[in-house]
């Protein structure tokens, strides 16, 4: 018996010793001849969770090996985001990053920047509403917009995101835009859109920042509705609510975004199969049709044009949170 | 063509009824192992679920999480390891009741008043949906606090140790719940630069830590003795259930009650409902003294407590897109998937889903009956298994499930470092309970504060200043002045020896 | 093993002491008087209320510092007993640069080799449980499980 076992033994390590020599030589040219990680820093069920495993399963049909969604949540987004930026580049872990790529470092959380990845390409951005209660006495942006400027510092109260979260910066943004302070309505930190909007149904908060899609449960239910949206344009699954430009003139515009990235120094093979991958992804009419009919936005850049328009976000999400104070270190 | 007939077409397909069959094996295996849950059943029952028409995609789900939050109970009884968190509150008794001998009531009880709490779920879910989403919709943080706050009453009611150790217990919890990004300011706290931490500490593999890896420390420093004879309880699974129900008829009605209730506040899932229910049951027993030691009213209580609330956890989630629990919080984005946006809309525009999705939680709870049966049979070979082998596997099983849990070895770390604690918190007579319950609900108890004191602006008076809010206020304080008139009546307790 | 209540109180006390000055240095949030410090320091408080009452009821009764069980007196017990943490703990170190199965089997090897059982009974019931567990959660479930040194055949 005890031969056996080690002669088992034997043969096993054999096995493990001599896999490693053999590693280099299958692994290389025919990337991906193993199964994909796809990293999201947010939960199951979410947003982008779903957008994640549309693209997923894309992705999968088209390099013929599996793609696994793997959720690294916590922390709002850090834990996720550093998971996917310090993996091996090897191009079996990839992930999709979110707009608190360019918030979390302003904030002192973390030092991951846009810079710290490898950008694939931008899929998805969504621009944030101004929602109220249905039976809010406010029937138009303009009437909610003078009430605010017209009572003291603190008597609104909004919610729809953490403290310092991009919601929270859609409000400074827009009260700094009708040149108020960022806290002339104090913000109450949620645990994302849906206890917000909850929140908002149940008389706790007055106004809901988060985006339309998110709030659009609440809206259909009768309990909430979308005065406007802080976009250059109107979104067609919601045409009938107006952009904060046509109604009171402000060209306020910002937008949490998706995309997707790997860690930073991916070998150039794996960039350009992806580039093509996720193109074709993107204009499959199946993620087209699902996007739709969630009311998400669906919005292309390639691996370049994606790098600058992070930094591009970064260098204003940097200066918006300063001036509202959020910004630390 | 009438929405209900259209249903029974959609449901009794063949390869529905194939789903339904295989997803039924699947949660009861995945509820059976401790270390996966019903929840992690969902999640990757989704992929497999994308490319599936609606129904059986949600009879998957239905089914799955069904069996698995019943099948939690198995491992309960027969290792002290609850398979899901939802089992938890009764893991201990259950496993009490094993000792004595009875393995066969506590597991026909928890099975026959599984399904029985489910199909009182279900019958809610169908029959009041609307209405009772109404009211528990009009909830906001000042209501959530004080249930935060009656739900860790719970945890000093369930804690038959020293008070004082049971509050060490809960501040423990409430302690690790505050690891990682403030709900209030977004300032990660006790993280030491570490990125993990700042996710906070994983509420699973804190449990298997806690439950199962300081079992086996235990059970590692006997395991060349002679085992305990394993109690051969061969026979009917339902003998003595009779006389079970006709004494303990209100506490199936009144666990079911409570679950269904639970289930049908956002947020708060079977596992709260369990760990209420059962609080509850030991509050209003005439023989409260003998709860923990092996006693089958509680698990009465709780076992149809946590099954009910799964069906009306889909209250809130149907009717306003608004997860009743985590499990529901996946059924929403395949909802969305699937096309069938969440709202008081889909009622109208495809009640023949609708109805299916009722019909599969029937028929899922009935097949449970049988396929219950089958699985606690079969795991009865769990404990004839001989312990040197039983202890390496189950290890292994605690690795990989906490692994799962966070995808990263973080869970792993997190789960010896709770399973240490937990054994020297055992080894000083300092119960585990309160301070799993503190964890659960301590973000939930400081984000509602933190909220509510900014929307009131810092009186405190406005937490009683909604009529239900007032009323759960009021109740909350009530309990708390007993619990303190008790405390003081009670002669000081003799240290133990 | 058990520490007497007294010393066990001083330890807590101590700890609670150590979680109020580490919230002595968050930050403060502006305009409030509620910030990320106050829910630490209230339980910081309740630990060490409870702690002070464990230390003045282990003074009264005078209890032995350390109680401890009789396994710990032999040696092979307490072997036993450290395998397993030691074991998690060698999991830990060595999944990912070796794999998930060739450490999960190791592992179960030698564990229940440890504790005794027949190798005949042992070998196979850890490759088999290896390859199950394996086939559940990386190939049902896709958990991505390690794979370690035998990345190029899986």
């Amino acid at each position: 018996m005890t031969l056996l076992s080690r002669r088992t033994l034997l043969a096993a390590s054999g096995a493990a010793l001599t896999a490693p020599l053999a590693m280099p030589a299958l692994g290389q040219g025919n990337w991906p001849n193993r199964p994909i990680q796809l990293i999201v820093p947010w939960g199951a069920g979410g947003g982008t969770d779903a957008t994640a495993r549309i693209v997923a399963s894309l992705l999968e049909r088209d390099l013929g090996q599996p793609v696994n969604v793997v959720n690294r949540t916590g922390g709002s987004g850090v834990v996720g985001h550093s998971a996917i930026a310090t993996a091996q580049p090897d191009g079996y872990t990839i992930g999709m990053i979110t707009v608190e790529i360019t918030m979390m470092h302003w904030q002192g959380l973390t030092q991951l920047n846009p810079t710290s990845y490898t950008p694939l390409a931008l899929m998805n951005s969504d621009p944030p509403g101004v929602q109220v209660a249905t039976n809010s006495p406010y029937a138009d942006i303009k009437a909610l917009a003078d009430a605010i400027k017209a009572r003291p510092a603190g008597t609104f109260k909004a919610s729809g995101t953490g403290q310092g979260g991009i919601w929270h910066l859609a409000l400074v943004g827009w009260l700094q835009a009708m040149g108020l302070k960022g806290d002339h309505v104090r913000w109450v930190p949620s645990n994302g859109a849906a206890p917000a909007m909850q929140e908002l149904a149940a008389g706790g908060v007055d106004i809901v920042t988060c985006s339309v899609p998110e709030a659009r449960a609440m809206i259909d239910a009768g309990r909430a509705k979308s005065l406007a949206i802080m976009a250059p344009e109107r979104n067609a699954m919601f045409a009938q609510v107006p952009t904060l430009n046509e109604t009171l003139g402000i060209n306020y515009s910002v937008g949490a975004w998706r995309g997707i990235a790997g860690p930073k120094n991916l070998p150039a093979p794996v960039t350009q199969r992806m580039a093509t991958a996720l193109k074709a992804a993107y204009d499959n009419p199946q993620f087209k049709e699902f996007m739709t009919s969630r009311g998400f936005g669906t919005v292309w850049q390639d691996a370049a044009g994606f790098a600058s328009f992070m930094a591009e976000g970064d260098r204003a999400m940097g200066e918006a949170m300063r001036g509202a104070g959020l910004a630390r270190g | 063509m009438d929405p209900l007939l259209q249903a029974f077409g959609l449901v009794f397909d063949p390869f529905v009824l194939a789903v339904i069959g295989l997803s039924a094996v699947f949660g009861m295996f995945v509820g059976a192992m401790p270390g996966l849950t019903a929840t992690m059943a969902t999640a990757l029952l989704v992929p497999v679920t994308f490319f599936m028409p609606p129904v059986p995609a949600l009879g998957a789900i239905v089914t799955a999480t069904t069996m698995a939050i019943f099948a939690g109970d198995i491992p309960g009884a027969m290792l002290r390891m609850p398979g899901t968190p939802a089992s938890a509150a009764y893991a201990d008794e259950s496993y009490a009741m094993t000792q004595k001998g009875q393995l066969n009531l506590c597991m026909g009880a928890n099975l026959v008043f599984s399904v029985g709490g489910g199909l009182i779920g279900v019958a809610v879910l169908i029959g009041f949906a609307p209405m009772l989403a109404e009211v528990a919709i009009n909830f906001s943080s000042y209501e959530y606090f004080w249930l935060a706050c009656l739900g860790l009453t719970c945890a000093v009611f369930m804690s038959n140790a020293d008070p004082v150790k049971g509050f060490l217990s809960l501040f423990f919890g409430l302690l690790l719940a505050t690891v990682g990004i403030d709900p209030a300011a977004g300032f990660p706290r006790f993280t030491f630069d570490d990125v993990n931490l700042m996710g906070g500490v994983n509420f699973i593999a804190t449990m298997i830590g806690m439950f199962a890896v300081s079992e086996l420390m235990r059970g590692a420093v006997t395991v060349d003795l002679v085992t305990r004879a394993v109690p051969q309880a061969v026979g009917s699974l339902f003998r003595g259930l009779g006389d079970v129900t006709r004494r303990y008829w209100w506490n199936f009605l009144r666990g079911s009650f409570i679950g269904t209730a639970i289930g049908a506040l956002p947020g708060a899932g079977a596992d709260i409902a369990a760990w209420i229910s059962y609080a509850v049951s030991k509050r209003f027993s005439k023989q409260p003294e003998k709860f923990g030691t092996g006693e089958v009213e509680g698990i009465v209580d709780a076992t149809s407590a946590n099954n009910s609330a799964l069906g009306s956890a889909w209250i809130p989630a149907l009717v306003f897109g608004i997860p009743g629990d985590s499990i529901t919080a996946i059924v929403i984005g395949v909802l969305y998937m699937k096309g069938m946006n969440p709202g008081p809309t889909v009622f109208q525009e495809n009640p023949q889903l609708i109805y299916s999705v009722f019909l599969i939680f029937i028929l899922a709870n009935i097949i449970m009956l049988p396929l219950g049966w089958a699985a606690i049979k079969s795991a009865r070979q769990i404990l004839r298994v001989p312990r040197n082998l039983l202890l390496p596997v189950i290890l292994l099983f605690c690795l990989v499930g906490s692994f799962a849990m966070t995808n990263s070895l973080y869970g792993v770390v997190l789960m010896l470092a709770m399973g240490i604690l937990g054994w020297i918190m055992e080894e000083h007579g300092i119960p585990i309970a309160p301070l799993i319950l503190g964890l659960v609900l301590g973000e939930m108890l400081e984000q509602t504060f933190v909220q509510s004191m900014i929307k009131a602006d810092g009186a405190f008076l406005e937490f009683f200043s909604r009529p239900i809010a007032g009323s759960l206020g009021v109740f909350t304080l009530l309990i708390w002045l007993v619990m303190l008139g008790r405390g003081f009546r009670r002669a000081p307790v003799p240290a133990a020896a | 093993m058990r520490l007497n209540d007294a010393l066990l109180g001083a330890i807590l006390l101590g700890f609670a002491g150590w979680i109020w000055w580490l919230t002595s240095f968050f930050p403060s949030f502006p305009g409030q008087d509620y910030g990320p410090n106050l829910f630490p320091r209230i339980l910081a408080t309740g630990i060490g209320l409870c702690a002070l009452v464990l230390v003045l009821r282990g003074v009264r009764n005078r209890a032995p510092l350390l109680v401890v069980e009789g396994w710990v007196v032999q040696p092979r017990r307490v072997i036993s007993f450290l395998l397993i943490p030691l074991a998690a703990l060698a999991y830990i170190l060595v999944s990912d640069p070796l794999g998930f199965i060739p450490t999960a089997f190791l592992l179960l090897l030698g564990l229940s080799l440890w504790f005794q059982a027949r190798p005949l009974v042992a070998l196979p019931v850890a490759a088999g449980m290896t390859f199950l567990v394996h086939w559940f959660f990386a190939g049902l479930m896709r958990v991505p499980l390690p794979r370690g040194v035998l990345d190029s055949v899986l």
